[in-house]
């Protein structure tokens, strides 16, 4: 009997780190990570749905079986699409462009406009 | 996002592993398109006031980007997601080893054929780093005939390129193709060569636009060609693979009528791109075709387009990535003994993101060259380059 491969990183290098602090940069693949199990899960929730709609009972395999025609997927990457545009908001935000902001100053400018009136 | 389309030896995996590697793919486009295309309006505008040069202005906004937090999220992101995408890949091909390198090594190849040469010694500039931060790049052997590296590329580049290049994953190569027959019909190459062919999904579609000529390809990396050969033989197609050093061809003066490759000279070295395009005009028969799609080299691009691409030789394993796009393609090709008069450069519409008017008129102009060449993935029109001999 033939052994098993693994396919591990031969020559990848350390993983670049962005942030001043790396664990920063942990939480986001942490995040990320955990934003695709959710999406999965989804997937199969999905699939359940569907296997019932047509099928009326679920055997277990019928849903590992189950892979979605082009019309399905299409129907699906439209959902993690907007998904994906919701759960990255704060970042694709114009307004918010991860730029700081003095809510202080903000206030203060805003009171001042308000006294006038 | 089209589905990728199947043939004997593709792992793709279970219902749960399917899903998840489709969501990276519309991750990782989510990353490019909308938190890149964020950072791009953040910065384009900004950088505008720079007047210093390409080089100098390059290295500035690449400090102040990555200096950002939107640059920063962007980043980690982007590395983030490229290891998501062989993560999700690598647990169906282990499961499915050895079984699969049995098969492929019992297949019966009625129509492809393999030659394997075991002393050719892998260059450094394929092993120095796993390329795309691959796990092992496109070489690496885990057992005796190992095809899995070949099964890692054709799943792991797919849902990389979430389909953009169709359910083959050959978009690029099917324009090179159709620009070629359309630009000189009367051309009929009887030898074809395909340098870097990895799986032969390239190759692939010069087969079926050039039905009479006999198809060659060569690769360095043993494992991929011997799944190239599968997929091949399982997709009816006559190749004929080669484990070859571009750098030095095993073949005769004049052997071949059409040479090409896809995307292949930016993972070569400094020293190795003058010497294949040297070994590409002695292998080729007077009046040969050379034709190579490629980066578009940097003079064309802006600061934030140069920052964007070089990012990949930085911190996507591919270090040859930044000098090769500050090369000259006419200076190399003129150098390698093409005459002057015979270098032509063409940016074409991808075959399937254009319209046919679109791509005729590039066809009828003898050189055009557009500031909206992408890399791959992103790409509305790819870079060539090449020359007559």
């Amino acid at each position: 009997m033939e052994e098993k491969i693994e396919i591990k990183p031969v020559n990848r290098g350390k993983r670049p780190f962005f942030f001043d602090d790396p664990a920063i940069d942990q939480l986001i693949a942490i995040i990320m990570a955990m934003s695709g199990e959710l999406s999965v899960l989804y997937d199969r929730v999905d699939t359940i749905e569907r296997l019932l709609e047509t099928n009326g009972g679920l055997k277990r395999k019928d849903i590992e079986k189950f892979r979605p025609s082009q019309e399905i997927e299409d129907e699906r990457n439209v959902r993690r699409n907007e998904y994906l545009a919701r759960l990255f908001k704060i970042i694709t935000d114009e307004k918010t462009n991860l730029t700081p902001h003095d809510k202080m100053r903000d206030y203060s400018n805003l009171m001042k406009e308000l006294d006038k009136t | 996002m089209v589905l990728q389309a199947e043939h004997n030896f593709l792992i793709t995996g279970d219902h749960d592993e399917v899903n998840r590697q489709h969501y990276v793919s519309r991750l990782r486009m989510h990353i490019l398109n909308h938190i890149g295309g964020g950072m791009r309006k953040a910065f384009e505008q900004e950088n505008k006031k720079e007047t210093s040069k390409p080089e100098t202005g390059e290295t500035n906004l690449r400090e102040k980007i990555l200096n950002s937090n939107y640059g920063k999220f962007w980043s980690t992101m982007m590395v983030s997601c490229q290891d998501m995408v062989w993560e999700s890949v690598i647990p169906p091909i282990e499961r499915a080893q050895p079984k699969l390198n049995r098969e492929i090594s019992c297949q019966k190849n009625t129509l492809s054929k393999l030659f394997l040469n075991p002393d050719l010694k892998i260059p450094n500039y394929l092993t120095a780093v796993d390329i795309h931060r691959m796990p092992g790049s496109y070489h690496t052997e885990r057992s005796n005939n190992d095809a899995s590296q070949g099964a890692l590329y054709d799943r792991g580049r797919f849902i990389y390129n979430a389909g953009q290049a169709g359910p083959f994953a050959d978009g690029i190569s099917r324009t090179m193709a159709e620009y070629i027959s359309l630009k000189w019909p009367s051309f009929n190459p009887k030898k074809i060569l395909e340098l870097g062919c990895t799986i032969g999904t390239s190759t692939v579609p010069f087969v079926n636009k050039f039905k009479k000529s006999q198809v060659h390809a060569i690769d360095i990396s043993a494992p991929v060609l011997r799944y190239g050969q599968a997929r091949a033989e399982a997709l009816g197609k006559r190749i004929y693979f080669h484990q070859m050093n571009a750098e030095k061809l095993d073949f005769d003066n004049g052997e071949f009528d059409l040479i090409f490759s896809c995307i292949m000279f930016h993972e070569t070295s400094r020293k190795a791109l003058p010497k294949i395009l040297k070994e590409c005009h002695r292998v080729l028969s007077p009046k040969g075709l050379m034709i190579h799609a490629e980066l578009m080299p940097n003079n064309n691009l802006k600061d934030f387009d140069r920052f964007y691409m070089n990012w990949d030789a930085f911190y996507n394993n591919e270090p040859f990535y930044k000098t090769y796009t500050s090369l000259d393609p006419r200076e190399l090709v003129l150098n390698a003994g093409f005459n002057e008069g015979s270098f032509f450069e063409v940016a074409i519409p991808d075959i399937d993101k254009s319209s046919a008017i679109e791509f005729n008129k590039v066809v009828s102009k003898s050189s055009v060259m557009s500031k909206n060449t992408g890399r791959v993935g992103e790409g509305v029109k790819w870079y060539t380059f090449g020359a007559w001999k």
